[in-house]
């Protein structure tokens, strides 16, 4: 080889050069051995890389199904909510951005910069959020000047709107992302983290039904996020609405009972159950004070959760179906019941009131100081005589009169669908002995037969109690969902899960006596009285825990969370009952002033339906077919009719389809 | 002037130019690719780079008629006249990504160091045409071309392009395996290399540049920030598996997860979008070229010639071994292009005329 740098030298080039050019290829082969490793022992991982890098999977979230009240008005729906987003990496002129962000939005352009802050790497391309639920104005105005704004960008998601705010709160509850140890059970199975479920009331409980199924799309999507190009989609599948037996006009209705009667005062406190005695519809559940759960609905932000969790007045607690209060006077009816059963009276059985009661040595008094005088059952209920029920409690027996009050429902949750639902507490002497190893005075069934002591029940067992009573024994287990009618029923099922151990003829006195409350001069609970309509009550007062100190003082003068609870119960027409209704008013005195008119004002919405109802079946009525209109007001005074399920509409089919 | 006699045309190496044209097809091709993505119709940089090509045709045509001997005398002159070039930068050239290497005439851009990599190889062929390599024996014969080679780094480096100034460095190291000095001397070369370096490390490196280093010796230290380069070039040079993705469609290049790929991370487009085959056959491509420049050295039949090779294939292998060793993921990612592929329109002027001299040399092996 003609070797300038080796021939001309001792040792120079020659082997140098060779050197250098072995070096060479030990180079390059060390490349390509790398490029085998990467590529082919490597390459299907890395492929898979790099198509994890480039594919993103994007969640449509389905909407939730809409909960709907009996007459299909929506409660909760879902409606598409805007967010405000900034992608650092796109852009262009910042200080102007923002500026203009700040025009549009009405905010310190600062602020909304502060937010965005100044990403670096990779963190340029995740959007950043700067407004969520942008308001539909808003939204338009940024929409406008978009072309101007490089790098805005707004997005769209699903979300939950309680369309009448706190009204149904403890009823529908809330939804919420799902926690770490939801995962983990077994019903959540399916879900991943940041998943939205409901997390209380019916939107918990109706949670597989509510829930659709998720979408997705996969996108190509290049280094800043945008999608370039839509590879597959799958559409997501809403969740389906659910009717409730709910009517929003009662609701509405019962919370403006609960409203103050003068603006400088707080709401009243309390809760309240309607229920339909012959199916077990719950028309309206109300606890106040209440909470709006649109709150909930974009994550709760922590201020207004601990605000919410640390009111004195404990907005959260369902009171209707948790608030577990001494019964008072309202347990009367069952000691009638009981009374009249256990053959200790009769209808004619006369008990003299002369304003106090003496047993073992101990005075218990009459509410009435003067004494009621001689009176039977019926007046005894009318005008609550407390020593008639003393009398009839020391008859029964503590034992007989917990047997009786547990076959009324009490003593045990109803059932409803709701959770958390209390189960209150019916004495007993076993109970006693069981909780305190001690046994059971008989001084104790004294108060007892009153609804003082140990009783304790929630309004809603109240009204279960009393639906008893009035559609003629039947204990019915509430329902909030509307259930769906079986092919070629006309008529809902009803709910009914045990039959008290009372026989009509005795139910009906007890019955009698109820409606006597309201309607007859003297009675404790006329301020329920609904025009048109023949009413039955019972007005109860539950004492608050050390109330001695304040006997004799003016209620006004009584602190207020020292005055007594008032209760009213109420169920109407009295003799063939379509609705019941249990007041619940916190520290308000006595039930028939502060309880009953509350009662009152659902049972007249109720009956004005009803008659508007009636009135459109009539007028819609081909006139030339007198015969129709008049079986159309059969039709609907029928007494097995079901008033809000049976729209007009339907009612009117019913009537054509009579020959 | 212009050599253009019949003998050396019959001497004109076919087959390598036949090569290097086949590489700088690929490289268009594949810039085409790398500037492409996410762009309509046809990238500004590509269209500048297809000029920049035509005009480096322009110099590797010049560097092959021009006899190689005529360019003795000039040696030192270019030498000077490109560090001057290169000096100008630090008082008219602003300050653009980082540094300050950028002259801009107009719509014209010059990165002078690339053409003081040329002057280099220059002087130092002159240099040690004067002083033959197996002539200089003791470590202070060594003052001399160490003078010509600090020079343009220094300069290089207070334009804080540190990049180009480590390889020029590398390229006027190169010459010295062909001297002779004693072992012992060669310890003190290594000792002062070595502590050079440290103080590039120490005081002339940007903060990402040391990260970069940290990233290489740690990787998934900082995944989404500097590590990230590293990791997406991987990403991409393995997805591309045996045959790669295709012409366009490698996802990593297209959606623009590759970091500077049209300058730094080429050869991974060239990897995701050819696979195992493609790059391999670049990398041959590269090798033969390389080998065959070591051969135009070995049978030049003059010192000046021969030195000039060597020069040539140390400006070509270094940036290229670097470039390849850090998208590999084999070297920490400082920013180095990649000789004929990246884009770079004053590198591609300096590398075309290179080989243009080192078909020069090789076709006038006979003539004297």
């Amino acid at each position: 080889m003609n070797d300038r740098l080796g021939s001309s030298g001792e040792g120079v080039g020659g082997p140098r050069l060779w050197l250098v050019s072995a070096g060479l290829v030990a180079t390059f082969a060390v490349f390509v051995l790398r490029l085998f490793q990467l590529q082919i022992v490597e390459g299907a991982l890395l492929n898979e890389q790099s198509e994890r890098n480039s594919i993103r999977t994007l969640r449509l979230v389905a909407p939730r199904g809409d909960i709907l009240d009996r007459d299909g008005r929506v409660l909760a729906t879902t409606r598409p909510s805007f967010s405000l987003e900034v992608l650092p990496s796109e852009l262009r002129r910042p200080e102007r951005t923002f500026r203009a962000l700040g025009q549009l939005l009405d905010q310190d352009p600062e602020r909304l910069e502060a937010r965005v802050g100044h990403p670096r790497g990779r963190a340029r391309f995740q959007p950043v959020r700067l407004v969520s639920d942008l308001p539909f104005d808003e939204l338009a105005r940024v929409e406008t000047h978009r072309y101007a704004l490089p790098g805005v960008l707004t997005d769209v998601s699903p979300r939950r709107q309680y369309v009448d705010g706190d009204l149904f709160a403890h009823v529908l509850g809330t939804i919420g992302d799902i926690r770490a140890d939801q995962l983990e059970e077994p019903e959540y199975q399916g879900y991943g983290p940041g998943d939205v479920i409901g997390q209380s009331g019916l939107e918990a409980r109706l949670e597989s039904r509510l829930r659709g199924q998720d979408g997705g799309r996969n996108v190509a999507v290049d280094v800043a996020g945008r999608e370039v190009e839509l590879l597959d989609q799958v559409e997501p599948v809403p969740g389906s609405p659910v009717r409730l037996t709910l009517d929003a006009d009662l609701q509405r209705a019962a919370v403006q009972g609960f409203a103050a009667e003068r603006p400088d005062e707080p709401e009243r406190q309390g809760a309240l159950v309607a229920l339909d005695p012959r199916t077990g519809d719950v028309l309206a559940l109300v606890s106040r004070p209440s909470f709006d759960p649109n709150a909930f609905a974009g994550g709760v932000d922590p201020v207004t959760w601990r605000a919410l969790m640390h009111d004195e007045h404990k907005p959260l607690q369902d009171r209707a179906i948790a608030g577990q209060y001494p019964p008072g006077s309202t347990y009367k009816a069952i000691v009638a019941a009981a009374a009249l059963e256990e053959g200790v009276a009769s209808k004619a059985t006369r008990v003299f009131c002369p304003g106090s009661f003496w047993f073992g040595g101990r005075r218990y008094g009459c509410w009435r100081k003067e004494g009621h005088g001689s009176v039977d059952v019926h007046a005894a209920l009318v005008r609550s005589c407390d020593v008639f029920f003393y009398e009839m409690g020391t008859r029964i027996g503590i034992d007989r009169l917990a047997y009786y009050a547990k076959s009324f429902g009490l003593g045990r949750p109803t059932g409803i669908e709701l959770s958390d639902e209390k189960g209150g507490l019916v004495p007993s002497s076993e109970w006693k002995r069981r909780r305190f190893g001690v046994p059971w005075y008989a001084g104790e069934t004294v108060s007892a037969a009153i609804g003082q002591g140990y009783n304790l029940l929630t309004p809603l067992q109240l009204a279960v109690a009393y639906a008893a009573i009035a559609n003629g024994g039947h204990v019915v287990k509430p329902r909030l969902v509307m259930p769906d009618l079986p092919p070629g029923a006309t008529e809902e099922p009803t709910s009914f899960v045990s039959d008290v151990p009372v026989k009509p003829e005795n139910l009906a006195i007890v019955r009698a006596g109820l409606m006597g409350v309201v309607e007859e001069p003297g009675g404790t609970g006329g301020r329920a009285r609904v025009p048109g309509v023949n009413v039955a009550g019972k007005t109860g007062t539950a004492q608050v825990a050390g109330l001695q100190h304040f006997e004799g003082m003016d209620d006004s003068k009584i602190p207020l969370k020292f005055r007594d609870h008032a209760w009213f119960v109420a169920f109407a027409p009295a003799e063939h009952a379509e609705i019941v209704v249990a007041v619940l008013a916190e520290h308000a005195g006595h039930g028939g002033s502060a309880a009953a008119p509350i009662a009152q004002k659902v049972l007249a919405r109720y009956f004005e339906k009803k008659a508007a109802r009636e009135g459109l079946l009539e007028a819609e009525s081909p006139p030339q077919q007198p015969a129709v209109a008049a079986d159309g007001g059969t039709v609907s005074a029928r007494p097995g009719s079901e008033p809000g399920a049976g729209s007009a509409d339907l009612a009117l089919g019913d009537a054509h389809a009579r020959p | 002037m212009l050599g253009l006699d019949r003998r050396a045309w019959q001497h004109f190496d076919g087959v390598p130019f036949g090569l290097l044209l086949v590489l700088l097809a690929m490289g268009v091709a594949n810039l085409f690719s790398a500037t492409h993505a996410g762009a309509d119709g046809v990238a500004p940089q590509f269209q500048r780079q297809l000029v920049s090509i035509g005009l480096a045709g322009l110099g590797l045509a010049v560097a092959v008629l021009v006899d190689y001997r005529r360019l003795e005398r000039l040696a030192f002159p270019f030498y000077f006249l490109a560090c001057l070039l290169t000096l100008s930068t630090l008082i008219l050239a602003p300050i653009y990504k980082g540094n300050q290497s950028w002259l801009v005439f107009g719509p014209l851009r010059l990165q002078p160091s690339e053409l003081a990599k040329l002057g280099l190889v220059l002087a130092l062929s002159r240099y040690f045409q004067r002083h033959p390599p197996e002539q200089l024996h003791r470590l202070r014969d060594l003052w001399g071309p160490g003078l010509v080679i600090a020079l343009p780094v220094a300069i290089i480096v207070a334009q804080r392009d540190t990049g180009v100034a480590l390889l020029t460095l590398l390229v006027g190291a190169s010459y010295l395996l062909f001297v002779h000095i004693p072992w012992r001397a060669w310890a003190v070369v290594i000792a002062a290399g070595g502590a050079g370096f440290a103080a590039l490390v120490g005081f002339a490196l940007e903060p990402y540049q040391r990260s970069r280093i940290l990233d290489f010796l740690e990787p998934g230290r900082d995944p989404l920030a500097s590590g990230y380069q590293a990791i997406q070039s991987r990403i991409a040079i393995g997805s591309g598996g045996l045959f790669g993705k295709g012409f366009l469609a490698g996802t990593q290049t297209q959606l623009r997860f590759l970091p500077t790929q049209h300058t730094d991370f080429i050869f991974s487009v060239l990897a995701e979008e050819w696979g195992f085959v493609g790059s391999a056959l670049v990398l041959s491509l590269y090798l033969a070229l390389l080998l065959w420049g070591l051969l135009v050295a070995s049978r030049s039949k003059d010192g000046f010639g021969a030195m000039l090779a060597v020069g040539v294939v140390a400006m070509l292998f270094w940036p290229a071994v670097i470039n390849i060793a850090m998208v590999l993921g084999l070297a920490p990612v400082i920013g180095v292009a990649l000789p004929l592929f990246s884009y770079g329109g004053s590198a591609m002027i300096a590398n075309l005329i290179g080989v243009g001299l080192l078909l020069n040399v090789s076709m006038r092996r006979y003539l004297f």
